[in-house]
């Protein structure tokens, strides 16, 4: 292993330590920087992307990661920074397309009186999120695991004064806190079981590992995973979550951050190839949310919320990839989803923003017309998302289900493919309910035409527009890699990603070695037959001249017809609550109805009154005659005197 | 030489006559007067039983009392003085400000 040059060392502590510069300068100064302050915000995160870009051309291999120590505190618990493929590919999208996130967002935010705050609360998430998966070791990871939920939690809550965002960002957190949890567990567990906390160490003992300890330190994990990426049934925040700005849905609810789960275990590879058991569960608990998130999507009127839900089923496959041990086709899928579901989160907040606020895709209908611009973004990224031929989902998607048949998953493999069609099937009826038929909405046609407007609550700034090109240029700036991140994958096992990671994940030892019953090319056929049928399912219901003339009828009609089980989400939500919440609501009110008053404030209340009980009477000595104290003290002396003539003087 | 009984006696009768009279006057000059009773009964058994005993400690300790019994009369007559400036009070349960 060769030392790290003074050169990359520095830069990888510059492309770390510049959003955290950013943060606390905008914390610091924000009400004197305001807008020009997201511009600084933005210009440091790109400058990260670059020094990321540098490290990425100089190269780095599985075998000779650039190390950087940092504090050495005691034996066996070194804090420090690694980049190796699988960090570098993380740091990648999290500088590259957070950057671009960020630029979308100084145009989005402009008008928002708490701009810099939004920026602060930005820059910190890029610090965290880099701090997570740079981390050569698992209480850098477990730290930066919890910042970024506290990041989360402060910009789903951004607009603090509405009580639905306070609610989901608590929401959101709490959830989170179960992972949390999960997350230390596994931190205890290794350090107990190896005496390092770094991961070389853990994985150069994880052979010495029970089978026992192993599947628990990978629940663990696990838990962790599942609830930062809303793997069911621990899912149910992430819809929640889309109170939160365009921008931060865009970037750490779809892009980055909910992918942490997937880095994660994509991280811990070795421990997981060791324990088949937690594979399986892994690629089932991830089938699972790909399934109940594609069709949770079906039944959104929210725009966001369809995103939303589909950004769950896409982390279902990439859980899937990873967890059955398809590590290569897990990792591809988020790299070319962090692209195309950005696209579409930037683009549907393009037309969230023109439409004043309007996030109903009942109220929109042919903005195809009006707003070309996000329609050619929105219809790449849901091209991308199906998995059409030739865009980057198709060979992301296609390399993660036919990556569960290899490894001797039939069943899985299946959901996978019926869950690609019904994918199909949900973002196009998004594409045909918003851009084509008729207009819907209240907006007047009039102003549709104008510029970008701004958000309704800060009304009295009308005067001030950001320039349209600054939203639209990082739209644009995806197109690119919403079409052709998938490339790289060409060639399979000789493909420049497979190269690219090398020997990052080892081998799985329970690679199937039976015969495929299908070839990878009648697979893929056999996915595009399916996603070919969504998309037309979905232009006859809602695309065809016949669904668009009786669309609103239609619309209204389809809204009372859903059917229970989409309407109220599976009743995850009704579950959790009644399990849980209401639980510890009911106990949290009997403590303030019962516990509080009557034995908490009663007893400070008690002791208070016996302090003031002998504090009257001791009042009444002290009655400020003093004849009274002399008689007192004569009194006294006489009962020593009979006292000591009764007994007689001490011996 | 008289009985020691007799000091003994004496002293312990006008010890309660002081303390009589601070517990039953309420002259503020008075009661400083009975305290000096009380202080000169002590030094009376004092120097009865020292004679008696024939040990010279009771005689030193005497001076020490009235040493002591000059600077509390000294003190004490300011205090009654400055208090009466102020208040103008012939009556020491009148001075009662420290009631609780």
């Amino acid at each position: 292993m060769t030392p790290p040059s003074a050169q990359s060392v520095t830069l990888l502590l510059l492309l770390w330590l510049l959003p955290l510069l950013g943060a606390i300068v905008l914390w610091t100064f924000g009400p004197q920087l305001r807008r020009s302050g997201s511009i600084v915000a933005s210009a440091l995160v790109l400058v990260s992307f670059a020094l990321t870009l540098v490290l990425f051309v100089g190269g780095t291999s599985p075998d000779n990661p650039l190390q950087v120590p940092l504090v050495s505190w005691t034996r066996g618990f070194n804090l420090g920074l690694e980049l190796d493929p699988l960090s570098l590919l993380w740091t990648l999208i999290i500088t590259g397309v957070g950057g671009l996130i960020h630029v979308y967002a100084i145009g989005y935010m402009w008008s928002d009186k708490a701009i810099a705050r939004f920026f602060a609360y930005m820059n910190f998430f890029v610090f965290a999120m880099l701090t997570l998966v740079l981390s050569d070791n698992v209480v850098g990871l477990l730290v930066g695991w919890g910042l970024v939920g506290l990041a989360s939690y402060f910009l789903i809550g951004f607009w603090f004064y509405k009580p639905s965002a306070v609610a989901a960002a608590r929401k959101a957190f709490v959830i989170n806190v179960v992972g949390d949890v999960g997350m230390m567990f596994a931190v205890f567990a290794l350090f107990s079981a190896t005496g390092s906390i770094a991961f070389g160490d853990i994985f150069a003992k994880a052979h010495d590992f029970s089978p026992s300890l192993l599947f628990t330190i990978c629940l663990a994990l696990f838990i962790a995973a599942a609830a930062k990426s809303a793997q069911v049934p621990l899912h149910t925040w992430l819809p929640d979550a889309m109170e939160g700005p365009t921008p931060v849905s865009a970037l750490i609810h779809a892009a980055t951050m909910v992918t942490a789960g997937v880095y994660l275990i994509a991280r811990f590879a070795p421990l997981w190839n060791l324990s088949p058991q937690s594979q399986e569960l892994a690629g089932i608990v991830g089938a699972l949310t790909m399934v109940l998130g594609a069709l949770l999507g079906i039944g959104q009127w929210d725009i966001k919320r369809i995103l939303a839900y589909s950004t769950m089923s896409q982390i279902g496959y990439m859980v899937m990839g990873v967890g059955v041990g398809a590590y290569q086709a897990g990792v591809l899928h988020f790299f070319t989803h962090a692209f195309f579901k950005a696209q579409l989160f930037l683009g549907a907040g393009i037309i969230i923003h023109a439409l004043h606020d309007e996030q109903d895709v009942r109220k929109m209908g042919g903005l195809r017309i009006r707003m070309p611009f996000a329609y050619w973004a929105m219809l790449l990224g849901t091209l991308a998302i199906c998995g059409f031929p030739f865009f980057s989902g198709f060979y992301s998607k296609d390399a993660v289900v036919y990556g569960a048949l290899e490894h001797g998953h039939p069943w899985l493999y299946l959901a996978g493919v019926l869950t690609a069609g019904v994918t199909a099937y949900y973002m196009f009826r998004m594409i045909f309910l918003v851009f084509f038929g008729p207009y819907r909405g209240e907006v007047t046609e009039v102003e549709l035409g104008m510029p970008v407007s701004e958000h309704a609550a800060h009304a009295e700034e009308h005067v001030a527009h950001a320039p349209a090109w600054l939203m639209q240029v990082p739209v644009a700036i995806l197109m690119l890699p919403t079409v052709a991140a998938g490339y790289l994958f060409i060639g399979g096992s000789t493909s420049p990603w497979a190269r690219y990671f090398g020997t990052q994940f080892g081998t799985s030892e329970n690679v199937a070695s039976l015969p495929l019953p299908i070839p990878e090319l009648a697979s893929t056929w056999i996915v595009m037959a399916v996603v070919a049928a969504g998309i037309v399912i979905a232009y006859l219901r809602y695309g065809a001249q016949g669904a668009q003339t009786s669309a609103i009828d239609r619309i209204r009609a389809e809204g009372i017809a859903m059917p229970q089980a989409l309407r109220h989400a599976f009743w995850f939500d009704d579950v959790i609550n009644a399990l849980f919440v209401r639980p510890a609501q009911a106990l949290g009110l009997a403590i303030s109805r019962f516990v509080d008053p009557h034995v908490i404030d009663a007893g400070v209340r008690d002791v208070a009154w016996l302090a003031g009980l002998f504090g009257a009477l001791a009042r009444g000595l002290q009655n400020g005659l003093v004849r009274a104290y002399a008689l007192t003290l004569v009194v006294g002396a006489a009962c020593f005197i009979v006292y000591y003539a009764l007994i007689g003087a001490p011996r | 030489m008289a009985d020691i009984a007799n000091y003994v006696a004496l002293s312990a009768l006008v010890f309660f006559i002081g303390v009589a009279g601070v517990v039953l006057r309420r002259n503020p000059l008075i009661v400083l007067m009975s305290i000096e009773l009380m202080l000169n009964a002590a030094n009376l058994a004092l120097v009865a039983f020292s004679r008696a005993w024939v040990n010279n400690a009771g005689h030193i300790f005497v001076f020490l009392v009235i040493t002591v019994a000059a600077a509390e009369a000294a003190i004490g007559l300011a205090i009654v003085v400055a208090a009466f400036r102020k208040a103008r009070f012939v009556d020491v349960d009148e001075v009662a400000s420290l009631r609780g």
